[in-house]
């Protein structure tokens, strides 16, 4: 897994702790998942696309977005990885890690947040009707 | 035709007036201290210096009551620091974890005119947001 622009923002164990959140997740559910932490340039979401479509396989991604200057959270799924994960699932995710980032717990919000969607995606999707 | 419930006699009420409160004068007054000598075998309490009663009476119990205060406080105190080191999260370079290896420059080429075309491949994305 590939970390880049790592600056002094977080601490080593707090990068090592994200990092282990990740692999876990993609060890879980077979997604990979990518978090950009920083200033979104112009707005949100097509910013989170713009990464999101630089991803290596953007198709079975998840990309979350966590900009602290303005407080925003964006997650962007790939059409497979949205198979697994519906857009539900993912909001139920946000909610937690606003929660948490709410609270002033970044890396706690992320790892969290990442564990919950990993989880959401390894669960069967229960389909009823069809 | 007046009713009232007054005595007639100023002086018959003024002498119930009196007799309702000598019984709480007379207990009030007649009250004195309890005199009791301590025992003969009990040792004699040594005087206690000013020093003393100040450390036992204030300055322990102040002691402990900064060290509740400070058991209580200091998770949030150090949550405290973790977010102000998370702060500098948006006021440093930004972070990207299991992005591709080239980083923003990454983006940057993808918004070369080559790329554009990238459309209709990333029509099924999905996702959420939100504001905390």
């Amino acid at each position: 897994m590939a970390q880049v622009a790592a600056g002094d923002v977080f601490s080593a164990s707090q990068r090592h702790e994200i990092d282990r959140a990740i692999r876990r997740a993609e060890e879980l559910c077979r997604i990979e998942f990518s978090v950009f932490v920083g200033r979104s340039e112009g707005e949100t979401r097509p910013f989170a696309e713009r990464l999101h479509s630089t991803l290596t396989a953007p198709d079975r991604s998840v990309l979350i977005l966590v900009d602290p200057a303005t407080r925003l959270l964006e997650v962007v799924t790939g059409a497979q990885a949205r198979v697994a994960l519906d857009d539900r699932q993912v909001e139920l995710a946000v909610l937690s890690m606003k929660t948490d980032f709410a609270a002033g717990d970044l890396v706690g919000g992320i790892t969290r947040g990442v564990q919950q969607l990993a989880e959401h995606a390894q669960r069967p999707q229960m389909r009823h009707g069809t | 035709m007046l009713v009232t419930n007054r005595p007639e006699n100023p002086v018959v009420r003024r002498a119930a007036r009196v007799l309702a409160l000598l019984p709480a004068i007379l207990v009030t007054f007649a009250a004195s201290t309890a005199f009791a000598e301590p025992p003969e075998t009990w040792e004699d309490t040594p005087s206690t210096s000013v020093l003393h009663v100040l450390l036992v009476l204030f300055l322990i119990p102040l002691g402990l009551f900064l060290l509740i205060c400070l058991l209580v406080y200091l998770p949030s105190m150090s949550r405290g620091r973790q977010d102000h080191h998370s702060d500098e999260a948006w006021r440093g370079e930004a972070e990207w974890f299991g992005g591709p290896s080239g980083g923003l420059t990454a983006v940057d080429k993808a918004e070369q005119p080559s790329a554009i075309g990238s459309g209709d491949r990333d029509a099924g994305r999905g996702g959420a947001s939100g504001r905390w």
